[in-house]
């Protein structure tokens, strides 16, 4: 097997940080090389020096047998490595064809040839087994799923030979996940290798040939997916020994503090009831689509209601963003970039934003002592990881921006909080640190919506389980009495398990 | 294809749906044709076009410019700068006329390459820098002209651009058509127009697809300025004259024009058409209430609500969706 792609003693380092210490690494033509690691060991840095976004600070990288050191990523395209970041870069007013040709139209004098784009572009997709995508659809319209696809599409009409996906399943589901490894062992076939970036260890040992492990910006190990574990995967990415069991969940109290009637929203669900009590933790799950999302929002007034109540603490609540902070519902969106943190400002500020009226004096000064004592409080309580609270959150990683669009809700005393994917795109450390926390608020008497597509954090943590089928409600299980096989015969609709009577 | 097999009712009907302007447009249209004599005549339809033509060619520069997601607002003061460039040539200087037109054009041009330069190079937000770049050139040519009118007999040789017909057609009402079958097919048909949406939709996008996006840019606000530079001298040749003030009058028309026409102000969205249609329908407003006799005094609250109207139809449709 011949070397593709040949890192030498690379090192990065940030101010503050060594991002990247001495890596080495060979990646052989045509394997699919997995690449796993913590937050913050480094994986983002390598995929930015790789695809020409960061220039090393030393050390020195070959690609087909010659120097590769592509001054940004445009250069990196045409030599033949194409990176698919988790965000997109998509031209979502755009159709197919102008994506899948974007940079390399084929043309004439300046004049466009859209013949020829079109056939480019469907040749791509037919290659991926993707023909069902219409060229002049606009891309904006697609699921993620296809979205993807056109990422990919785009990569093949600029050649790749390297192909790296961060984290390219994060947003996907079970079905799309599958048709996805078909493709890219489909790629493989076709001789492209594939850097597959991602925490969840289940893929890499469905898909890779190779896996290689960075931890705090040293690469500890590279190994034949043959010759590791799970548990040694873990291991080696942690250096410490995490257990798979969850901690035993509370017992819930008594007292209800919302209740959810006959709810429908035009398009993305019906008549949907349950509520929730102090303490509990409930979990909704379903397939994309599902309406569960949706749902989500639609609690905190982030996606419109047609008709149905909703009971506060027993008094009717109309959903809204602010009405929901004053009476102490927090949430924690989905999307974290665009919606669940400010980048641009410090961790300090992120915490204490909806906490402000009460941090300030008369008439609306801030007490920064009491700010800076409410995020300190937060951050210690929370392990968020960040050199100082003047820190911008954009420089943390993943795991620890959740971390922070969490605390600033527990900051302000919130007694219900609602999360969405609370965990999607953050490695198996983080994320067992988030159940943790969960477990914790939920033993203080709070109570927790938990959105989410994962089963094992749904069963493990929610003390009762909503699974959504096409925006209905298609069965309520006890968190205690379910496993991943029963939810999955609901999420895809196969059978329907109407309300059990027994009261609780 | 399934477009064509839509009869033509539907797809008006469509176009309408898309954009609420069009259908106030009409309204007014017909409301008009019912309550004067005079506006479907040939010679008030042209005179409405000929009024229409600096207006929408300028406005073909800025619609170019918003698509990338930016805003030019020094067009005016460009569009009036290049006139006296031009004027003041021919009349100071004796350059021929012809000549003196290039020239004018060409400093229209090159103000837009350095509006493109800053936006790009110095990384200026679009708005700043073409205010700033405003600012100085209506200081140039207030300094330059002293308050003064500059006119002269050599300006007749030009005043067939607005003056002229071919036909019954008079010429600018031509060169408006002409201008916006180009440039359609620029912004449908050609590589640079593909990337001026591709920019404006996703600029890190285009950039990773190895566009050189600074150079697009800036071709982009030189190309505004061509078109800006050659309105001055439609204007200079219908005025038969350059004052200090003379692109005064446009910034809000070209502006107004470009947004009721439905060009996302965040960029990569929009058809020229309607830019067009939008330039003719803010005519018309004005032409209309001339010819009902509405007092001048009047005609500003009446023309902003109309507008206002129209723009929350366009509005209020995109949100439903």
């Amino acid at each position: 097997m011949t070397t593709i792609l040949s890192l030498k003693h690379i090192s990065r380092a940030f101010p503050g940080v060594r991002a990247l210490d001495d890596i080495s690494l060979d990646v052989g033509q045509g394997t699919i090389h997995a690449l796993v690691g913590a937050n913050g060991a480094g994986k983002s840095t390598l995929i930015k020096i790789l695809s020409g976004a960061l220039a090393p600070d030393a050390g020195e990288m070959t690609f087909r047998g010659a120097l590769y050191a592509p001054e940004d990523p445009s250069k990196a395209i045409r030599v033949g490595v194409s990176t698919i970041y988790q965000e997109f870069n998509l031209l979502t007013l755009r159709t197919v064809t102008a994506n899948i040709n974007l940079g390399k139209e084929p043309e004439r004098f300046g004049i466009l040839n859209e013949q020829v784009g079109r056939k480019r572009a469907s040749d791509a997709l037919a290659r991926l087994g993707a023909s069902t995508i219409p060229l002049e659809a606009t891309v904006g319209d697609l699921k993620v799923s296809e979205k993807q696809i056109i990422e990919i599409a785009k990569a093949l009409v600029s050649k790749c030979a390297l192909l790296i996906m961060d984290e390219p399943t994060a947003a996907l589901n079970e079905s799309e996940i599958n048709s996805l490894f078909r493709i890219i062992q489909d790629l493989k076939k076709q001789d492209v290798t594939i850097l597959y970036v991602s925490h969840r260890l289940k893929e890499i040992f469905a898909l890779a040939d190779v896996v290689s492990v960075l931890r705090d910006g040293k690469m500890v190990l590279t190994a034949p997916v043959t010759e590791v574990t799970p548990d040694s995967l873990i291991n080696s990415m942690t250096g410490r020994k995490i257990t798979g069991a969850f901690p035993e969940k509370y017992t819930v109290l008594e007292k209800e503090v919302l209740r959810v009637e006959n709810l429908c929203s035009p398009m993305a669900f019906e008549d949907i009831n349950f509520s929730i009590h102090r303490g509990e933790v409930i979990g909704i799950t379903g397939l994309a689509g599902s309406g569960k999302v949706e749902l989500g929002k639609a609690l905190i007034g982030d996606f419109p209601i047609q008709s149905g109540q909703i009971y506060l603490r027993g008094a009717p609540f109309k959903p809204s963003p602010s009405r929901a902070k004053e009476a102490q519902f927090g949430y924690m969106p989905e999307d974290r970039k665009k919606e669940g943190i400010l980048e641009e400002l410090s961790v300090q500020r992120n915490i204490s934003l909806p906490s402000l009226p009460d941090l300030s004096r008369f008439p609306g000064f801030i007490q920064f002592n009491k700010e800076r004592d409410l995020a300190r409080q937060e951050v210690d309580e929370l392990d968020i990881k960040t050199p100082s609270l003047n820190q911008l959150v954009r420089n943390l990683s993943g795991g620890n921006q959740q971390k922070v669009s969490l605390a600033k809700w527990l900051a302000t005393g919130s007694e219900i909080l609602l999360l969405i994917e609370p965990t999607q795109g953050i490695d198996v450390g983080v994320k067992f640190e988030i159940y943790k926390l969960i477990h914790k608020l939920s033993s203080q008497g709070k109570s927790i919506i938990l959105v989410s597509s994962e089963l094992s954090e749904i069963i493990s943590l929610a003390h009762s389980i909503i699974v959504l089928f096409n925006g209905r409600i298609q069965a309520e299980l006890s968190g205690d009495q379910t496993s991943e096989e029963e939810i999955l015969q609901y999420i895809f609709g196969q059978i329907k398990k109407e309300k059990s009577h027994e009261e609780r | 294809m399934q477009s064509q097999k839509k009869n033509t009712r539907q797809k008006i009907l469509e176009i309408i749906g898309e954009n609420g302007f069009i259908l106030i447009f009409i309204l007014w249209i017909i409301f008009l044709s019912l309550t004067t004599t005079t506006f479907l005549k040939s010679q008030n339809v042209f005179t409405v076009l000929r009024q229409a033509a600096i207006v929408s060619i300028a406005a073909i520069g800025e619609m170019l410019v918003m698509l990338l997601g930016g805003m030019d607002v020094s067009i005016a003061a460009l569009l009036g700068f290049s006139g006296i460039v031009g004027v003041s040539l021919m009349v100071n200087y004796g350059v021929p006329p012809l000549l003196a037109g290039l020239v004018c054009v060409l400093v229209g041009g090159l103000i837009g390459f350095i509006n493109g330069i800053l936006v790009t190079k110095v990384r200026i937000n679009s708005v700043i820098a073409t205010l700033g770049m405003m600012t100085v050139l209506n200081g140039v040519a207030l300094a330059y002209t002293q308050g003064k009118t500059i006119v002269g007999p050599q300006l007749d040789t030009i005043a067939f651009l607005s003056r002229g017909y071919i036909g019954p057609i008079p010429i600018p009402v031509i060169l408006m058509f002409i201008f916006y079958i180009i440039f359609y097919l620029v912004l449908n048909k050609t590589v640079f127009g593909a990337r001026i949406y591709a920019i404006g939709n996703n600029e890190k996008a285009s950039w990773l697809a190895g566009i050189k996006v600074d150079r697009l840019k800036i071709l982009v606000f030189t190309v505004a300025g061509f078109l800006g530079g050659f309105g001055g001298l439609l204007q200079a040749s219908r005025q038969g004259s350059a004052t200090s003030s003379m692109g005064n009058e446009f910034l809000f028309p070209i502006l107004t024009a470009v947004i009721l026409g439905g060009i996302s102000l965040s960029g990569g969205k929009g058809k020229i058409q309607n830019t067009l249609i939008a330039a003719i329908f803010l005519m018309t407003i004005t032409n209309g209430m001339v010819l009902l006799g509405i007092s001048l005094y009047v005609q500003g609250i009446v023309s902003g609500l109309i507008l206002i109207i129209a723009l929350s139809l366009d509005r209020l449709r995109y949100r439903k969706r």
